[in-house]
């Protein structure tokens, strides 16, 4: 079971032109233990928040200080128009989750905690998929080692394979820099 | 200046839960014809009784008559989260102000409702914060099934398991379900300390008469050695269940009707003159009497039912009432409220412990820690050249 999300002590920016939304906001985030800053100004990338709300209908490119694929915190959209263009808006920013305007303050808590776990799997999958590239990036340098284990142990391709693998797990090395251990001239254990 | 204030009065007093929803309606009744004697002829109270039997889409519809065609700009009413869940866009829509009297599960502050039932901290975080060092920490989980159910027993869960306890099994029925003999049948399988129930009215009645079976057959299942907790349990519905039959078995709740208090006495002398000798006061009666004094004398000080005007009415206003002084906190919307732990006993409650006034925390704020910045998932990419 996972347990109940909680926000206490998150920052949260809120970019958006203060009046009845903000004030809503602020409110109820206020209820979940946030600290409220309210803003409409460019957000400093130096100085991130936890959380970020931005209003989808007013905000402009430069607002957010990053692309979407490296957004570095949750994001939630506030929006009350169905424009496309604002609703696009709002997906190249990286919005994690969205709250309709006007404000209903049940929709609060569920953004958050969407926006976070969101915002969570992305990170998640874009550093798998860094790890896989890198790895196929090294694909060749652990062909040649395997080639070079062959040889060396007259084995098959599996079972230097296997050999290699054991070796990396024994030194506590991925593969790929175990590969590049033995091709720059380290040896293996024997066996 | 206002010279009728109409109000709406929503409980199911048939259905499911009727015991409930006429101990709700009462309490409001009783408020009404005093506040009406109290404040004389320049200003009328104008109550709209309405019925929805339990169905979720009577609640709307009725609701909307009252507010649309009636006038109201306040209702006082629903029992269970569910219809107050239905209800609540109701009231957005024509800015209205709910007032909802019954403990519930928390995570919820609505501007447009006004929380005077107990949320978790005020109810089942205090139980069992008593219950599982002194009974034991082997729960079974038994609810309805719906958010009352699901978010009461999704809690107990996280509290039990966070203090090294375990839930030994769970089980939801439908609301009016009373075919309770699986349920029964793993209670005498695992074995637990104590069995906590969020069911409601017909298959809490039938699953307590069988408990108390159990407890004649096996003395492992006495409600000594493995009582029923709820926090929603009260005196109305035990002639319902059948005086006698709960009797140790223990409750939650913000009042009960034996508390020695001089408030306390001066309602039950007021609900005997009203309802007769016989009448036991439950919490859902008092707090629905107390909400609507609450709600009638703030509209009354501020001379509006503008449920803006009286809710600035309601700020740092304190009311004295039987469930102790009675504030509303501006940020939540919500009451403090006392605790008291209850053991049946005939047609009442022995109260065996008791706190002050805890404030509502909704969200369950306080007992988390706080988090830091650096908590919060910030992408740690490697660099891959």
């Amino acid at each position: 079971m996972s347990p109940t999300p909680h926000f206490k002590g998150f920052r949260a920016v809120i970019l958006h032109r203060p009046g009845e939304t903000t004030e809503r906001l602020a409110r109820q985030l206020g209820l979940l233990g946030l600290r409220v800053e309210e803003r409409w100004a460019p957000l400093d990338a130096a100085d991130l928040p936890d959380l970020v709300l931005v209003d989808a209908d007013d905000g402009w490119s430069g607002l957010l200080p990053w692309t979407p694929d490296l957004k570095p915190v949750p994001l939630i959209a506030l929006l009350g128009s169905e424009a496309p263009g604002r609703i696009a808006w709002a997906l190249d920013q990286g919005a994690d989750a969205l709250i309709a305007k006007p404000i209903a303050s049940s929709a609060i808590y569920p953004a958050l905690v969407m926006a976070e776990r969101r915002h969570a799997e992305g990170l998640a999958n874009a550093q798998r998929m860094a790890d896989l590239h890198e790895r196929i990036r090294l694909r060749p340098l652990v062909l040649g080692a395997v080639q070079q284990v062959m040889v060396e142990r007259r084995c098959s391709e599996e079972e230097a394979h296997r050999a290699l693998r054991r070796e990396a797990m024994r030194r506590r090395l991925t593969l790929e820099q175990m590969a590049a251990a033995l091709l720059s001239g380290e040896r293996m254990k024997a066996g | 200046m206002m010279d009728v204030f109409r109000l709406g009065v929503l409980f199911s007093t048939s259905g499911d839960y009727a015991a409930i929803g006429s101990d709700c309606r009462d309490g409001a009744a009783l408020a009404i014809a005093e506040l009406q004697a109290e404040i004389g002829r320049d200003f009328a109270i104008a109550p709209i009784f309405g019925d929805p039997a339990g169905s979720g889409a009577r609640y709307i519809d009725l609701a909307r008559r009252m507010v649309a065609e009636d006038g109201c700009r306040h209702i006082i009413g629903t029992v269970t989260s569910q219809a107050r869940k239905d209800v609540i866009p109701v009231m957005e829509k024509h800015d209205g102000q709910l007032w909802y009297v019954c403990p519930y599960e928390g995570f919820e502050a609505n501007g447009n409702v006004i929380y005077t039932g107990a949320c978790p901290n005020q109810h089942l975080i205090p139980l069992f914060a008593h219950l599982l060092p002194t009974q034991g920490r082997r729960v079974y989980l038994a609810g309805a099934n719906y958010v009352w159910g699901w978010e009461m027993n999704r809690l107990a869960r996280e509290i039990v398991t966070e203090a090294g306890g375990e839930i030994v099994g769970e089980r939801c029925l439908p609301i009016g379900d009373t075919d309770i003999g699986r349920l029964v049948a793993e209670v005498e399988a695992r074995r637990p300390d104590f069995v906590l129930s969020n069911m409601l009215g017909p298959s809490n009645h039938a699953f307590l008469r069988a408990m108390r079976d159990l407890g004649r057959r096996d003395p492992r299942f006495t409600p000594e050695r493995c009582p029923v907790v709820s926090c929603d349990l009260t005196e109305c519905e035990l002639p319902d269940i059948g005086l006698g039959v709960a009797d140790g078995q223990l409750a939650t709740a913000a009042y009960f009707d034996s508390l020695d208090t001089p408030e306390n006495r001066a309602l039950k002398a007021r609900v005997a003159a009203r309802f007769g000798t016989e009448r036991r006061v439950s919490s859902y009666f008092a707090t629905s009497y107390a909400t609507v004094r609450l709600c009638v004398e703030a509209a009354v000080r501020c001379g509006s039912d503008d449920p803006a005007h009286v809710r600035a009415a309601l700020t740092d206003h304190t009311m004295p009432s039987a469930l102790g002084p009675l504030r509303i906190d501006d940020a939540t919307n919500h009451t403090g409220l006392p605790f008291h732990l209850g053991r049946i006993a005939g047609d009442g409650f022995e109260v065996l412990r008791s706190q002050p006034c805890i404030a509502a925390d909704p969200y369950l704020v306080a007992r988390r820690p706080l988090l830091s910045s650096s908590h919060a998932l910030k992408p740690q990419l490697r660099i891959v050249s």
